[in-house]
Protein backbone atom coordinates (compact mmCIF):
# COMPACT_ATOMS: atom_id res chain seq x y z
CA UNK A 1 0.00 0.00 0.00
CA UNK A 2 1.14 3.66 -0.85
CA UNK A 3 1.69 5.21 2.18
CA UNK A 4 0.68 9.53 1.64
CA UNK A 5 2.69 11.42 4.23
CA UNK A 6 0.13 13.62 6.11
CA UNK A 7 1.98 15.83 7.97
CA UNK A 8 2.91 18.83 6.37
CA UNK A 9 -0.57 20.12 6.86
CA UNK A 10 -0.61 24.26 7.50
CA UNK A 11 -3.88 23.39 9.58
CA UNK A 12 -1.58 21.91 12.38
CA UNK A 13 -0.52 24.28 14.36
CA UNK A 14 3.15 24.01 14.40
CA UNK A 15 3.09 23.51 10.60
CA UNK A 16 0.73 27.15 10.46
CA UNK A 17 3.76 28.13 12.46
CA UNK A 18 6.75 27.05 10.18
CA UNK A 19 4.99 28.14 7.12
CA UNK A 20 4.32 31.99 8.15
CA UNK A 21 7.67 31.96 9.24
CA UNK A 22 9.24 30.17 6.40
CA UNK A 23 11.14 27.83 8.59
CA UNK A 24 12.46 25.78 6.06
CA UNK A 25 14.96 22.97 8.31
CA UNK A 26 11.46 21.87 10.45
CA UNK A 27 10.21 21.19 6.91
CA UNK A 28 12.58 19.57 5.93
CA UNK A 29 13.00 17.34 9.04
CA UNK A 30 9.46 16.72 8.67
CA UNK A 31 9.70 15.50 4.99
CA UNK A 32 12.55 13.53 5.75
CA UNK A 33 11.29 11.69 8.65
CA UNK A 34 8.19 10.77 7.39
CA UNK A 35 10.07 9.31 4.12
CA UNK A 36 12.31 8.00 6.19
CA UNK A 37 9.17 6.12 8.22
CA UNK A 38 7.83 4.44 5.00
CA UNK A 39 5.69 7.23 2.82
CA UNK A 40 6.20 6.93 -0.71
CA UNK A 41 4.82 10.34 -0.96
CA UNK A 42 4.39 13.55 1.00
CA UNK A 43 1.56 15.46 0.68
CA UNK A 44 1.89 19.52 1.61
CA UNK A 45 -0.99 21.70 2.56
CA UNK A 46 -0.46 25.24 2.82
CA UNK A 47 -3.14 25.69 5.29
CA UNK A 48 -3.44 29.47 4.69
CA UNK A 49 -5.76 31.96 3.72
CA UNK A 50 -6.52 32.08 -0.30
CA UNK A 51 -4.62 35.19 -0.95
CA UNK A 52 -1.31 33.37 0.73
CA UNK A 53 -1.96 30.25 -0.61
CA UNK A 54 0.34 30.51 -4.29
CA UNK A 55 3.65 31.43 -2.35
CA UNK A 56 3.03 29.24 0.28
CA UNK A 57 2.51 26.38 -2.06
CA UNK A 58 5.17 27.05 -4.05
CA UNK A 59 7.17 27.37 -1.06
CA UNK A 60 6.68 24.13 0.32
CA UNK A 61 7.17 22.48 -2.45
CA UNK A 62 10.88 23.97 -2.91
CA UNK A 63 11.66 23.46 0.47
CA UNK A 64 10.70 19.41 0.86
CA UNK A 65 12.46 19.10 -2.72
CA UNK A 66 15.64 20.14 -1.12
CA UNK A 67 14.82 17.01 1.79
CA UNK A 68 13.67 14.26 -0.28
CA UNK A 69 13.70 12.35 -3.40
CA UNK A 70 9.58 11.05 -3.35
CA UNK A 71 7.44 12.77 -5.19
CA UNK A 72 4.55 14.91 -3.48
CA UNK A 73 1.04 15.59 -2.95
CA UNK A 74 -0.07 18.98 -3.85
CA UNK A 75 -3.04 19.64 -1.60
CA UNK A 76 -5.28 22.49 -2.67
CA UNK A 77 -8.38 23.30 -3.91
CA UNK A 78 -7.29 26.65 -5.68
CA UNK A 79 -6.42 26.39 -9.55
CA UNK A 80 -4.01 28.85 -9.10
CA UNK A 81 -1.56 27.89 -6.08
CA UNK A 82 -1.01 24.39 -7.80
CA UNK A 83 -0.28 26.36 -11.10
CA UNK A 84 2.04 28.22 -9.41
CA UNK A 85 3.46 25.32 -7.01
CA UNK A 86 3.89 23.10 -10.45
CA UNK A 87 6.71 25.72 -11.19
CA UNK A 88 8.50 24.38 -8.58
CA UNK A 89 8.33 20.55 -9.19
CA UNK A 90 10.92 18.79 -10.36
CA UNK A 91 9.28 15.28 -10.01
CA UNK A 92 6.10 14.30 -11.26
CA UNK A 93 3.54 14.82 -8.21
CA UNK A 94 0.25 13.60 -7.15
CA UNK A 95 -2.88 16.41 -7.15
CA UNK A 96 -5.23 16.63 -4.44
CA UNK A 97 -7.81 16.83 -4.96
CA UNK A 98 -10.45 17.15 -7.39
CA UNK A 99 -13.85 16.42 -7.50
CA UNK A 100 -17.23 16.27 -9.22
CA UNK A 101 -18.03 19.67 -8.79
CA UNK A 102 -17.51 21.76 -12.04
CA UNK A 103 -15.16 24.39 -11.07
CA UNK A 104 -13.26 22.13 -9.47
CA UNK A 105 -12.65 19.35 -12.08
CA UNK A 106 -12.23 22.51 -14.83
CA UNK A 107 -10.05 24.47 -12.75
CA UNK A 108 -7.88 21.75 -12.07
CA UNK A 109 -8.17 18.65 -14.39
CA UNK A 110 -6.35 20.62 -16.78
CA UNK A 111 -3.11 20.84 -15.05
CA UNK A 112 -3.27 17.00 -14.22
CA UNK A 113 -3.02 16.40 -18.01
CA UNK A 114 -0.78 19.11 -18.59
CA UNK A 115 1.76 17.60 -16.41
CA UNK A 116 0.98 14.00 -16.29
CA UNK A 117 0.06 14.01 -12.53
CA UNK A 118 -1.82 11.50 -11.10
CA UNK A 119 -4.76 12.89 -9.16
CA UNK A 120 -6.99 12.22 -6.17
CA UNK A 121 -10.77 11.82 -7.10
CA UNK A 122 -13.64 12.90 -4.74
CA UNK A 123 -16.07 11.21 -5.25
CA UNK A 124 -18.50 13.73 -4.68
CA UNK A 125 -19.98 16.62 -7.00
CA UNK A 126 -21.86 20.32 -6.60
CA UNK A 127 -24.75 18.29 -5.03
CA UNK A 128 -22.69 17.77 -2.02
CA UNK A 129 -21.88 13.98 -0.38
CA UNK A 130 -23.78 11.38 -2.16
CA UNK A 131 -25.92 9.44 0.53
CA UNK A 132 -24.82 5.84 -0.33
CA UNK A 133 -22.88 3.34 -2.74
CA UNK A 134 -24.94 3.98 -5.72
CA UNK A 135 -24.83 7.46 -5.79
CA UNK A 136 -21.37 7.45 -5.23
CA UNK A 137 -20.73 5.27 -7.93
CA UNK A 138 -22.50 7.30 -10.44
CA UNK A 139 -20.10 10.33 -9.04
CA UNK A 140 -16.89 8.17 -9.59
CA UNK A 141 -18.47 6.76 -13.35
CA UNK A 142 -19.06 10.56 -14.07
CA UNK A 143 -15.36 11.15 -13.38
CA UNK A 144 -13.52 8.64 -14.93
CA UNK A 145 -15.14 9.49 -18.15
CA UNK A 146 -13.90 13.24 -17.70
CA UNK A 147 -10.01 11.73 -16.24
CA UNK A 148 -10.29 9.34 -19.36
CA UNK A 149 -11.34 12.49 -22.21
CA UNK A 150 -8.72 14.08 -20.64
CA UNK A 151 -6.00 11.55 -21.69
CA UNK A 152 -5.16 10.04 -17.96
CA UNK A 153 -5.20 6.67 -17.78
CA UNK A 154 -6.81 4.52 -15.12
CA UNK A 155 -3.92 4.23 -12.86
CA UNK A 156 -2.99 7.52 -12.38
CA UNK A 157 -6.16 8.01 -10.79
CA UNK A 158 -6.78 7.62 -6.89
CA UNK A 159 -10.59 7.51 -6.20
CA UNK A 160 -11.01 8.82 -2.65
CA UNK A 161 -14.60 6.78 -1.52
CA UNK A 162 -15.03 9.78 1.27
CA UNK A 163 -14.95 8.69 4.43
CA UNK A 164 -17.84 10.09 6.55
CA UNK A 165 -17.57 10.12 10.38
CA UNK A 166 -18.89 6.92 12.41
CA UNK A 167 -19.94 9.37 14.98
CA UNK A 168 -22.69 11.07 12.78
CA UNK A 169 -24.18 8.09 11.05
CA UNK A 170 -23.51 4.64 12.38
CA UNK A 171 -23.16 3.42 8.82
CA UNK A 172 -20.81 5.15 7.64
CA UNK A 173 -18.11 2.76 7.89
CA UNK A 174 -20.31 0.31 5.69
CA UNK A 175 -20.71 2.62 2.75
CA UNK A 176 -17.07 3.61 2.83
CA UNK A 177 -16.66 -0.19 2.79
CA UNK A 178 -19.03 -1.31 -0.20
CA UNK A 179 -18.41 1.73 -2.14
CA UNK A 180 -14.69 0.63 -2.63
CA UNK A 181 -15.71 -2.76 -3.63
CA UNK A 182 -17.66 -1.38 -5.69
CA UNK A 183 -15.23 0.87 -7.15
CA UNK A 184 -12.29 -1.46 -7.05
CA UNK A 185 -14.78 -4.26 -9.05
CA UNK A 186 -15.64 -1.51 -11.81
CA UNK A 187 -12.24 0.35 -12.20
CA UNK A 188 -10.12 -2.49 -11.70
CA UNK A 189 -6.79 -0.61 -13.07
CA UNK A 190 -7.53 2.58 -10.72
CA UNK A 191 -6.44 3.18 -7.23
CA UNK A 192 -8.36 3.70 -3.73
CA UNK A 193 -6.88 6.57 -1.87
CA UNK A 194 -8.70 7.14 1.33
CA UNK A 195 -7.22 9.61 4.60
CA UNK A 196 -7.78 7.53 7.94
CA UNK A 197 -9.18 9.87 10.66
CA UNK A 198 -12.33 10.77 9.60
CA UNK A 199 -13.93 7.65 10.45
CA UNK A 200 -13.44 8.15 13.75
CA UNK A 201 -14.00 11.82 14.55
CA UNK A 202 -16.04 12.67 17.82
CA UNK A 203 -15.13 9.45 18.86
CA UNK A 204 -12.64 8.60 21.87
CA UNK A 205 -9.46 6.12 21.22
CA UNK A 206 -10.18 7.32 18.11
CA UNK A 207 -6.68 5.05 16.99
CA UNK A 208 -8.71 2.04 17.68
CA UNK A 209 -11.83 2.85 15.34
CA UNK A 210 -8.74 4.12 12.50
CA UNK A 211 -6.61 0.76 13.17
CA UNK A 212 -9.69 -1.51 12.33
CA UNK A 213 -10.94 0.68 9.46
CA UNK A 214 -7.44 0.44 7.91
CA UNK A 215 -7.60 -3.36 8.01
CA UNK A 216 -11.24 -3.90 6.52
CA UNK A 217 -9.92 -1.23 3.85
CA UNK A 218 -7.24 -2.63 2.89
CA UNK A 219 -9.60 -5.97 2.47
CA UNK A 220 -11.97 -3.86 0.38
CA UNK A 221 -9.50 -2.98 -1.93
CA UNK A 222 -7.55 0.16 -0.48
CA UNK A 223 -4.52 0.67 -1.84
CA UNK A 224 -3.26 4.35 -0.86
CA UNK A 225 -3.90 6.06 2.03
CA UNK A 226 -3.38 9.52 4.00
CA UNK A 227 -1.90 8.66 6.96
CA UNK A 228 0.60 9.46 10.00
CA UNK A 229 3.66 7.79 9.13
CA UNK A 230 4.97 7.88 12.75
CA UNK A 231 2.11 5.93 13.79
CA UNK A 232 4.29 2.62 14.59
CA UNK A 233 1.57 0.81 15.95
CA UNK A 234 -0.62 1.49 12.57
CA UNK A 235 2.22 0.38 10.41
CA UNK A 236 2.53 -2.72 12.24
CA UNK A 237 -1.01 -3.31 11.61
CA UNK A 238 -1.38 -2.48 7.64
CA UNK A 239 1.60 -4.83 7.61
CA UNK A 240 -0.03 -7.45 9.18
CA UNK A 241 -3.33 -7.01 7.32
CA UNK A 242 -0.71 -6.87 3.88
CA UNK A 243 0.79 -10.30 5.20
CA UNK A 244 -2.84 -11.61 6.21
CA UNK A 245 -4.67 -10.22 2.47
CA UNK A 246 -1.87 -12.10 0.69
CA UNK A 247 -0.08 -9.41 -0.74
CA UNK A 248 3.39 -10.37 1.39
CA UNK A 249 5.53 -12.86 -1.03
CA UNK A 250 7.17 -15.04 1.48
CA UNK A 251 6.25 -12.97 4.45
CA UNK A 252 9.45 -10.77 2.92
CA UNK A 253 8.08 -6.97 4.10
CA UNK A 254 6.32 -8.40 7.45
CA UNK A 255 9.89 -10.09 8.57
CA UNK A 256 12.78 -7.59 6.98
CA UNK A 257 10.17 -4.53 9.13
CA UNK A 258 10.48 -6.38 12.28
CA UNK A 259 14.28 -6.84 11.87
CA UNK A 260 14.81 -3.31 11.33
CA UNK A 261 12.72 -2.70 14.66
CA UNK A 262 9.76 -0.60 12.66
CA UNK A 263 7.60 -2.87 13.91
CA UNK A 264 6.17 -5.07 17.19
CA UNK A 265 7.68 -3.84 20.68
CA UNK A 266 10.47 -1.95 20.49
CA UNK A 267 13.43 -3.89 21.10
CA UNK A 268 16.87 -2.26 22.15
CA UNK A 269 19.52 -2.69 19.53
CA UNK A 270 22.59 -5.10 19.72
CA UNK B 1 -28.68 16.24 39.93
CA UNK B 2 -30.46 16.09 42.93
CA UNK B 3 -33.55 18.46 41.85
CA UNK B 4 -33.85 16.94 38.52
CA UNK B 5 -36.88 14.91 38.01
CA UNK B 6 -36.75 11.43 36.55
CA UNK B 7 -37.68 12.15 33.50
CA UNK B 8 -35.18 14.74 33.32
CA UNK B 9 -32.37 12.11 34.51
CA UNK B 10 -33.66 9.69 32.12
CA UNK B 11 -33.64 12.46 29.37
CA UNK B 12 -30.35 13.07 30.07
CA UNK B 13 -28.69 9.22 30.90
CA UNK B 14 -29.80 8.63 27.33
CA UNK B 15 -31.99 5.86 28.30
CA UNK B 16 -34.62 5.97 25.53
CA UNK B 17 -36.96 2.72 26.71
CA UNK B 18 -37.65 4.98 30.15
CA UNK B 19 -38.53 8.14 28.57
CA UNK B 20 -40.46 6.75 26.54
CA UNK B 21 -42.47 5.13 29.30
CA UNK B 22 -42.63 7.62 31.48
CA UNK B 23 -43.84 10.43 28.82
CA UNK B 24 -46.65 7.59 28.81
CA UNK B 25 -47.28 7.45 31.96
CA UNK B 26 -46.86 11.13 32.76
CA UNK B 27 -49.93 11.40 29.53
CA UNK B 28 -52.13 9.19 31.29
CA UNK B 29 -52.44 11.01 34.19
CA UNK B 30 -52.88 13.78 32.14
CA UNK B 31 -49.87 15.65 33.18
CA UNK B 32 -50.33 18.91 31.17
CA UNK B 33 -47.74 18.27 27.76
CA UNK B 34 -45.58 22.00 28.24
CA UNK B 35 -44.75 20.28 31.75
CA UNK B 36 -43.31 16.91 29.74
CA UNK B 37 -41.74 19.17 27.40
CA UNK B 38 -39.98 21.10 29.72
CA UNK B 39 -38.67 18.33 32.31
CA UNK B 40 -37.18 16.90 28.45
CA UNK B 41 -35.83 20.01 27.54
CA UNK B 42 -34.02 20.33 30.97
CA UNK B 43 -32.78 16.32 30.11
CA UNK B 44 -31.12 18.15 26.70
CA UNK B 45 -29.54 20.92 28.52
CA UNK B 46 -27.73 18.09 30.87
CA UNK B 47 -27.10 16.20 27.71
CA UNK B 48 -25.30 19.31 26.56
CA UNK B 49 -23.38 20.13 29.52
CA UNK B 50 -21.86 16.68 29.66
CA UNK B 51 -21.13 16.77 26.04
CA UNK B 52 -19.23 20.24 27.09
CA UNK B 53 -17.45 18.31 29.70
CA UNK B 54 -16.04 15.82 26.97
CA UNK B 55 -18.12 13.14 28.94
CA UNK B 56 -20.59 12.36 25.81
CA UNK B 57 -19.43 12.43 22.32
CA UNK B 58 -21.01 13.49 19.61
CA UNK B 59 -22.84 10.09 18.87
CA UNK B 60 -24.62 11.13 22.22
CA UNK B 61 -25.78 14.25 21.01
CA UNK B 62 -27.02 13.15 18.12
CA UNK B 63 -29.32 10.61 19.89
CA UNK B 64 -30.95 12.87 22.58
CA UNK B 65 -32.23 14.49 19.56
CA UNK B 66 -33.01 11.62 17.84
CA UNK B 67 -35.06 10.71 21.58
CA UNK B 68 -36.50 14.08 21.89
CA UNK B 69 -37.74 14.46 18.21
CA UNK B 70 -39.74 11.38 17.65
CA UNK B 71 -41.21 12.30 21.65
CA UNK B 72 -42.23 15.49 19.93
CA UNK B 73 -44.17 13.25 17.33
CA UNK B 74 -46.54 12.59 20.12
CA UNK B 75 -46.52 15.62 21.97
CA UNK B 76 -46.18 18.23 19.40
CA UNK B 77 -50.20 18.12 18.24
CA UNK B 78 -51.09 17.55 21.87
CA UNK B 79 -49.62 21.39 22.59
CA UNK B 80 -52.05 23.26 20.43
CA UNK B 81 -51.49 26.63 19.75
CA UNK B 82 -49.15 26.70 22.59
CA UNK B 83 -45.14 26.77 21.75
CA UNK B 84 -42.69 25.43 24.27
CA UNK B 85 -40.29 28.22 25.63
CA UNK B 86 -37.78 29.49 22.75
CA UNK B 87 -37.63 33.39 24.06
CA UNK B 88 -33.49 32.90 24.48
CA UNK B 89 -33.19 34.70 21.07
CA UNK B 90 -32.96 33.86 17.14
CA UNK B 91 -30.04 32.67 15.41
CA UNK B 92 -29.68 32.71 11.35
CA UNK B 93 -26.48 30.10 10.72
CA UNK B 94 -25.06 28.00 7.86
CA UNK B 95 -21.96 26.80 6.19
CA UNK B 96 -20.95 29.47 3.59
CA UNK B 97 -20.91 28.70 -0.06
CA UNK B 98 -18.09 26.31 -1.13
CA UNK B 99 -17.69 24.51 1.77
CA UNK B 100 -20.05 21.35 2.50
CA UNK B 101 -18.97 20.54 6.10
CA UNK B 102 -21.34 20.28 8.64
CA UNK B 103 -20.87 19.02 12.03
CA UNK B 104 -19.35 21.52 14.17
CA UNK B 105 -22.45 23.49 12.83
CA UNK B 106 -24.68 20.76 13.83
CA UNK B 107 -23.19 20.38 17.39
CA UNK B 108 -24.04 24.24 17.65
CA UNK B 109 -27.27 23.77 16.29
CA UNK B 110 -28.23 21.46 19.00
CA UNK B 111 -26.55 23.28 21.79
CA UNK B 112 -28.45 26.57 20.46
CA UNK B 113 -31.98 24.72 20.45
CA UNK B 114 -31.05 23.12 24.06
CA UNK B 115 -30.20 26.64 25.84
CA UNK B 116 -33.66 28.22 24.40
CA UNK B 117 -32.56 29.39 20.99
CA UNK B 118 -34.39 29.25 18.05
CA UNK B 119 -32.26 28.68 15.29
CA UNK B 120 -32.84 29.20 11.23
CA UNK B 121 -30.55 26.15 9.79
CA UNK B 122 -29.47 27.01 6.20
CA UNK B 123 -27.61 23.88 5.88
CA UNK B 124 -23.98 24.18 3.58
CA UNK B 125 -22.89 25.52 0.70
CA UNK B 126 -25.06 28.51 1.51
CA UNK B 127 -24.40 31.67 -0.74
CA UNK B 128 -24.85 35.04 0.94
CA UNK B 129 -27.62 36.67 -0.39
CA UNK B 130 -29.62 33.58 1.45
CA UNK B 131 -28.22 34.33 4.70
CA UNK B 132 -29.65 38.17 3.85
CA UNK B 133 -32.97 37.00 2.95
CA UNK B 134 -33.07 34.62 6.10
CA UNK B 135 -31.71 37.57 8.66
CA UNK B 136 -34.72 40.17 7.06
CA UNK B 137 -37.44 37.32 7.08
CA UNK B 138 -36.81 36.70 10.59
CA UNK B 139 -35.41 39.80 12.58
CA UNK B 140 -32.70 37.25 13.93
CA UNK B 141 -29.98 39.59 15.43
CA UNK B 142 -26.77 36.74 15.43
CA UNK B 143 -26.02 35.13 12.20
CA UNK B 144 -23.25 32.46 12.53
CA UNK B 145 -21.29 31.52 9.74
CA UNK B 146 -19.05 27.90 9.92
CA UNK B 147 -16.41 26.67 7.75
CA UNK B 148 -13.72 24.15 7.53
CA UNK B 149 -12.00 25.09 4.52
CA UNK B 150 -9.62 27.50 4.36
CA UNK B 151 -10.89 29.07 1.30
CA UNK B 152 -14.22 29.71 2.92
CA UNK B 153 -12.62 32.24 4.38
CA UNK B 154 -12.88 34.68 1.82
CA UNK B 155 -16.93 33.95 1.43
CA UNK B 156 -17.23 34.43 4.84
CA UNK B 157 -15.62 38.15 4.22
CA UNK B 158 -18.01 38.32 1.14
CA UNK B 159 -20.89 37.49 3.22
CA UNK B 160 -20.01 40.47 5.78
CA UNK B 161 -20.21 42.87 2.80
CA UNK B 162 -23.25 41.28 1.55
CA UNK B 163 -24.71 42.53 4.85
CA UNK B 164 -22.86 45.89 4.77
CA UNK B 165 -24.53 46.90 1.01
CA UNK B 166 -28.34 45.39 2.17
CA UNK B 167 -27.87 48.28 4.57
CA UNK B 168 -28.64 45.70 7.84
CA UNK B 169 -24.72 45.49 9.13
CA UNK B 170 -25.13 47.50 12.39
CA UNK B 171 -28.19 45.01 13.58
CA UNK B 172 -26.71 42.34 12.99
CA UNK B 173 -23.57 40.67 15.32
CA UNK B 174 -21.68 38.04 13.28
CA UNK B 175 -20.18 35.48 14.77
CA UNK B 176 -17.90 33.00 13.15
CA UNK B 177 -16.09 29.58 13.84
CA UNK B 178 -14.55 26.53 12.25
CA UNK B 179 -11.47 25.07 12.29
CA UNK B 180 -9.32 27.51 10.72
CA UNK B 181 -10.79 30.25 12.88
CA UNK B 182 -8.82 32.58 14.86
CA UNK B 183 -8.79 36.52 15.90
CA UNK B 184 -6.45 37.12 12.87
CA UNK B 185 -9.01 35.47 10.45
CA UNK B 186 -12.15 37.00 12.44
CA UNK B 187 -10.40 40.38 12.24
CA UNK B 188 -9.78 39.70 8.25
CA UNK B 189 -13.22 38.73 7.77
CA UNK B 190 -14.75 41.60 9.72
CA UNK B 191 -17.07 39.49 12.32
CA UNK B 192 -17.62 40.25 15.86
CA UNK B 193 -16.47 37.45 17.44
CA UNK B 194 -15.42 33.96 17.21
CA UNK B 195 -16.14 30.99 18.86
CA UNK B 196 -13.27 28.78 19.63
CA UNK B 197 -15.22 25.31 19.89
CA UNK B 198 -19.24 24.92 19.91
CA UNK B 199 -19.94 25.81 23.76
CA UNK B 200 -17.86 28.90 23.04
CA UNK B 201 -20.40 30.19 20.74
CA UNK B 202 -23.40 29.46 22.60
CA UNK B 203 -21.90 31.79 25.25
CA UNK B 204 -21.40 34.05 23.05
CA UNK B 205 -25.35 34.22 21.47
CA UNK B 206 -26.38 34.25 25.31
CA UNK B 207 -23.95 37.64 25.59
CA UNK B 208 -25.69 38.92 22.65
CA UNK B 209 -28.66 38.58 23.44
CA UNK B 210 -28.24 39.95 27.11
CA UNK B 211 -28.41 36.75 29.24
Amino acid sequence: MQIIGEKINGTLQEVKTAIRERNASFIRDLARRQVEAGAALVDVNAGTRPDEEPDALSWLAKTVQEAVEVPLCLDSANPHALAIALQEIKQTPMINSISGEPSRLDGILPLVSRHGCSVIALAMDENGIPKGVNERLTVVRRLMDRTRDAGLPDEKVYIDPLVMAISTNTEAGVIALETMRAVRAEFPEAHLCAGLSNISFGLPARHLVNRVFLTLALAAGLDAAILDPFDRELRGEMLAAELVLGRDRHCLNYTRSYREGRIGHKRNPG
Amino acid sequence: MADLTELTRSMADLDKKRVLGLVEEKLKRRVPPLEIVKELNDGMIEVGNRFTACEYYISELMFSSHIYKEIMTTLEPLLGHVEPDKTAGTVVIGTVKGDIHDIGKNIVVTLLRNAGFKTIDLGVDVPADKFVVALRETGARVLALSCLLNLAIQEMKNVVEALIAAKIRDQIKVVIGGQPIDEKICEYVGADDYGADAPAAVRICKQIYGQ
